[in-house]
């Protein structure tokens, strides 16, 4: 259990193709963890060049980068502190900012 | 192996290799590689048995990359690590603008942005933040210029190292990077309420020469009539005090700045517009000085007489090292150019390249 204290779901990542080269091209990665937060914690620790993808040096996240949390983008499930449940599935995607470049 | 003339083109869409034999006839194209992710800069780095070709990789979504090539760019992969600041440093790397080759075989250095120097000693495998620099205690003074706040200028001359920061100006250490001191005697700065500030100049690029210790030439941030003839620098004392050479010039606003391969008192420019940072007129040419500054001649043969409004950026000028050397410029537009013969008549070489951001080149 990686996470002591808190019920730890298994989780699908989905990856984007886009992202795919920074985890040895996998499009789902499987992790357990309790909530969102968590699961960057787990992605730190298991696919480190995927979660500088997704977060910068500071832990930020990165601005183009949206996590969605099934059908529902993270801000809509309370962010970072979201909970997850066991099956869900957690979408990394880039944002739609096109344009200037 | 027979040497060829390697041009290494980062562009806003990813790196470009052209290469041609020594007589620079024809020159293939292959790319891009990084595709679709901006290149500021690159490196052909020709200290080893087999040269290597570097290039920063900034992809606005997902990070950084430093990619390598070992075959002269017929190929590219990734380092095993970008820079990148420490966690609790609060920063997070946003560009790479200049890699440049170090003392040793593997040394490496880069420029980032927010402004910082990291240093690697093996080939930008890993990387270490320069606190010299990147520290410094103006650090939190500093400002973005318009490209962001960047170091986009590193020169080593024995111990001393140089860099150039935008906005900060240019920092000399004489201890090989360990500490740094604002030396801008002499460098303007238009909008700032004090005209010769200690620091936090636009210093746009700065190039040295192997056979004159000591002399700089600076393309700083000009274009402004209350400061006349900032823009173009030089320094005859290691970069401790600049005066200006821009007399003669159509304007002492530009990006890059290029020294002659063998001639230390021959130095190039590309005058913009100030406000534009388009080619005065329409008209584009790069200028030329052989006598250090003192007087300037329009090189543009072959290049458009009208109708031209690109803009060259700080990297995307360069020179290579054959006897008579050719100069090397990319436009925004997309379009390389040759200068034959220093600079006397120029070539297309490729008219429809994504917007270019810098130009390294030498023979491998």
């Amino acid at each position: 259990m990686p996470f002591p204290g808190s019920p730890a779901a298994d989780i699908t990542v989905a990856v984007s193709s886009p992202l795919r080269d920074f985890c040895g091209g996998e499009a789902e990665i499987r992790v357990r963890a309790p909530d969102l937060r968590a699961l960057l914690v787990e992605l730190e620790r298991s696919q480190p060049r995927l979660h500088r993808a997704i977060c910068d040096e500071t832990g930020r996240m990165r601005r183009h980068v949206n996590l969605f949390i099934n059908e529902l983008h993270m801000s809509e499930r309370g962010g970072l502190d979201a909970t997850l449940a066991p099956g869900d599935v957690v979408t990394i995607l880039p944002a739609v900012s096109g344009g200037k470049t | 192996m027979t040497e060829r003339m390697i041009l290494s083109i980062g562009t806003k869409k990813g790196l470009f290799v052209a290469e041609a034999s020594r007589t620079r006839g024809r020159f293939s194209l292959r790319g891009p590689f990084g595709s679709g992710v901006a290149v500021y800069s690159t490196l052909v780095d020709v200290r080893g048995a087999s040269a290597r070709i570097y290039a920063s990789s900034c992809n606005a979504f997902f990070g950084m990359k430093v990619l390598v090539s070992t075959d002269r760019g017929k190929s590219f992969k990734e380092t095993k690590s970008p820079p990148a600041f420490p966690k609790d440093d609060g920063r997070a790397l946003a560009n790479i603008w200049s890699l440049e080759a170090g003392a040793a075989k593997k040394d490496l250095w880069a420029g980032v942005e927010p402004a910082a120097l990291f240093h690697s000693d093996d080939g930008g495998d890993s990387w270490e933040k320069v606190a010299g620099i990147s520290d410094h205690e103006h650090a939190s003074k500093w400002k973005p210029g318009a490209g962001g706040m960047c170091l986009h200028t590193i020169l080593r001359d024995g111990k001393r190292v140089h860099v150039g920061i935008s906005t900060g100006g240019h920092y000399l250490s004489e201890d090989g990077g360990l500490s740094f001191a604002p030396s801008n005697e002499g460098i303007g700065s238009a909008w700032n309420p004090v005209s010769y500030p200690e620091f936090g100049q636009c210093v746009h690029k700065i190039v040295g020469h192997k056979d004159a210790p000591g002399r700089f030439y600076m393309q700083n941030h000009g274009g402004d009539p209350k400061l006349p003839g900032i823009g173009v620098l030089r320094s005859d004392d290691h970069g401790r005090s600049w005066r200006s050479i821009a007399k003669g010039l159509p304007s002492d606003f530009g990006f890059p700045i290029v020294a002659h391969p063998h001639d230390p008192d021959t130095v190039y420019v590309m005058p913009l517009e100030g406000v534009t940072r388009t080619c005065p007129g329409g008209s584009p040419g790069v200028w030329r000085s052989e006598n250090g500054g003192g007087s300037w001649k329009k090189l543009a043969r072959g290049l458009p007489k009208k109708e031209s409004f690109f803009t060259v950026l700080r990297d995307a000028m360069a020179i290579d090292d054959l006897s008579s050397p050719a100069l090397y410029f990319g436009t925004t537009t997309g379009q390389l150019w040759i200068g034959r013969d220093g600079g006397e008549k120029w070539e297309r070489l490729f008219e429809s390249l994504p917007p270019i951001n810098c130009v390294k080149v030498a023979q491998a």
